[in-house]
């Protein structure tokens, strides 16, 4: 069609447009990770800095600490999807599979959780979390983390297992495997691209959580990367140019799972009318 | 009568049944312990007067409520909610429509476009919104070094340092989260339709603009509903953003409802009325996600 080469033309201007205004901040990090101090604080301030400075990488690990807050993070991220996977997978698959009473109210409730926002019981979280001892653990940031994305994770999975057909089910049933069998031997095989989804799902969101770190994490060692940083920012005197480029290595590993699961994520929030 | 019972034993008590019970219950036992009990001591805790340990003082009734809703600053927070929700979805639904239009358009190097507009959804709230704060910087900041340099603005303001601006600012942050959600949402759509459809409208003489708003938005307009709710909702509770940036200030002029329940609580010490303001958040938040989950219920079901 004529208009779709017109389109083009006026496409790719605008898109590159755009791009410059959305990628805005991620050009100011990189500009700014590898400035020595008095570029970082240039007035005017400028965009290329005057020399590389390589040596921020090396200050960011030695100064700062980052690999403390590196391991808290990664302790926090993969005890929360080890968690977070043991306990969908199953009520997932007891929701996709089995027939029992009260199963739509467990549908319909895990979609209405999803909505919650973790804020409006931070109060009485406290409490409870200081009743079992667990302030100032990764044991809380990690229960918590796991149950937020519970929901959701649960949700993708047993969009996966309904996608197997029942017949393979049947079939092994049939064979003489056991219910459990049939779980682990056939369908969680089958599942696994909804399995990887699920557990990168379960990572990132414990990778990038705030509210939980911020309120219940408090003695330096624990600090998990998103409060380290910030702390970072709170002391009055602010060097931007490590805390960018600490940025930059904290949003590496986000950003490659990301685009592992993207897709599927789209198709996963916005139901049945988009197609994984 | 002793049928019915058995009948009903036998329905909720089945070796199926029973699997599947094993199955939920550590799912169950979780969130129970960490959300269903959380929510019902919110409720309690909103008839309490509390001190400052968040310890139950004494039963109060509904004097909290009354309390809360008599403070201006409680209204002023819900009016910021409302402004901040309802601008902040409508201008992430069109600025993704045109970025899902545009990236429908076929060109070579469309797929690493696509890649880049994703970054901002795909990057950690928390690390984006410091990010932020470093290019809204006065003095140092490169935004608006680059707006008076390119002459775009002679005199911007200090973004986070003023009310209004500050809030223009904080709410920027989060539409720019969110629009490629609704860029990725609609394209996926968009291209679930048949291009015969638009071939036959070009044929019957409708232009590019005819058929997108009779072929392209009725295609895609579950779609448009069900991502419409669910960015509401993540636009109303978007706590990191403002807490990040500004902490709801200066002079509580970021102060959005989700935000004051945290600070009624960790700042002010005031735990029963981050009850109130817990309760309320909630309600609201239920009767949206009741009409999500219709949504969600009715396309599955399609």
């Amino acid at each position: 069609m004529k208009w779709q080469n017109r389109a083009r033309w006026l496409a790719i201007p605008l898109t590159i447009v755009i791009l410059f205004i959305l990628l805005f901040p991620f050009f100011v990090m990189i500009s700014t990770m590898l400035k020595s101090g008095p570029d970082t604080y240039a007035t005017p301030p400028i965009w290329i800095p005057t020399h590389i400075e390589w040596s921020n990488f090396v200050t960011v690990w030695t100064q700062y600490d980052l690999a403390s807050y590196f391991l808290a993070s990664l302790i926090i991220a993969m005890g929360a999807t080890v968690l977070n996977t043991l306990i969908c997978v199953p009520a997932a698959y007891a929701i996709a599979r089995l027939r029992f009473v009260g199963r739509k109210v467990a549908m319909y409730l895990l979609l209405m959780i999803e909505m919650f926002s973790p804020v409006i019981v931070i109060i009485s979280l406290f409490k409870v979390v200081a009743r079992f001892g667990m302030l100032d653990s990764y044991a809380a940031l990690i229960i918590l983390d796991a149950l937020f994305t519970v929901a959701f994770n649960t949700w993708m999975m047993n969009g996966y297992f309904k996608t197997i057909p029942k017949d393979i089910e049947e079939a092994a049933l049939i064979d003489g495997c056991t219910r459990v069998q049939t779980m682990t031997r056939i369908m969680l095989p089958i599942a696994v691209p909804g399995l990887v989804t699920v557990m990168i799902y379960a990572f990132i969101f414990a990778w990038n959580e705030f509210l939980f770190a911020l309120t219940f994490i408090s003695s330096k060692a624990k600090m998990p990367l998103t409060i380290a940083l910030y702390n970072f920012v709170g002391r009055w005197t602010t060097q931007w140019q490590f805390l960018t480029m600490a940025a930059f290595l904290a949003l590496i590993p986000v950003l490659v799972l990301f685009y592992i699961i993207e897709k599927r994520l789209v198709a996963g929030l916005a139901g049945g009318a988009v197609k994984g | 009568m002793a049928d019915a019972t058995a009948s009903l034993r036998k329905k909720l008590w089945n070796p199926e049944a029973r699997l599947a019970y094993v199955l939920l219950a550590p799912t169950a036992v979780f969130l129970i312990a960490f959300m269903f009990y959380p929510i019902v001591y919110v409720f309690v805790m909103s008839f309490f007067r509390t001190n400052k340990l968040s310890d139950l003082v004494r039963f109060v009734g509904l004097a909290n409520f009354i309390d809360r809703f008599h403070d201006q600053e409680f209204w002023w927070a819900a009016l910021r909610s409302l402004i901040w929700t309802s601008s902040g979805v409508a201008v992430k639904f069109l600025a993704g429509m045109v970025i899902a239009v545009l990236l429908n358009v076929r060109y070579r190097g469309r797929k690493a476009a696509r890649m880049a507009f994703i970054i901002p959804w795909a990057s950690s709230v928390p690390i984006s919104a410091l990010l932020w704060q470093w290019v809204y910087h006065p003095e140092f900041g490169l935004l608006n070094h680059t707006l008076q340099v390119s002459g775009l603005w002679a005199n911007p303001p200090g973004w986070l340092g003023a009310p209004l601006s500050a809030f223009i600012a904080c709410m920027w942050v989060d539409i720019w989260i969110g629009i490629p959600f609704f860029a990725l949402v609609f394209l996926a759509g968009m291209q679930s339709i048949p291009q015969e459809l638009y071939e036959s409208a070009h044929m019957d003489g409708a232009g590019p603009i005819r058929s997108f708003f009779s072929i392209t938005i009725p295609g895609i307009r579950e779609l448009i509903q069900i991502s419409t709710l669910l960015s509401a909702i993540w636009t109303f509770n978007d706590f990191n953003v403002i807490y990040i940036l500004t902490r709801a200030g200066p002079a509580n002029s970021t102060n959005i409802l989700i935000t004051s329940v945290y600070m009624n609580a960790f700042v002010d010490l005031r735990f029963d009325w981050a009850a109130v303001q817990s309760v309320v958040t909630f309600l609201i938040l239920t009767i949206v996600s009741v009409i999500y989950a219709r949504f969600y219920f009715r396309q599955e079901n399609n």
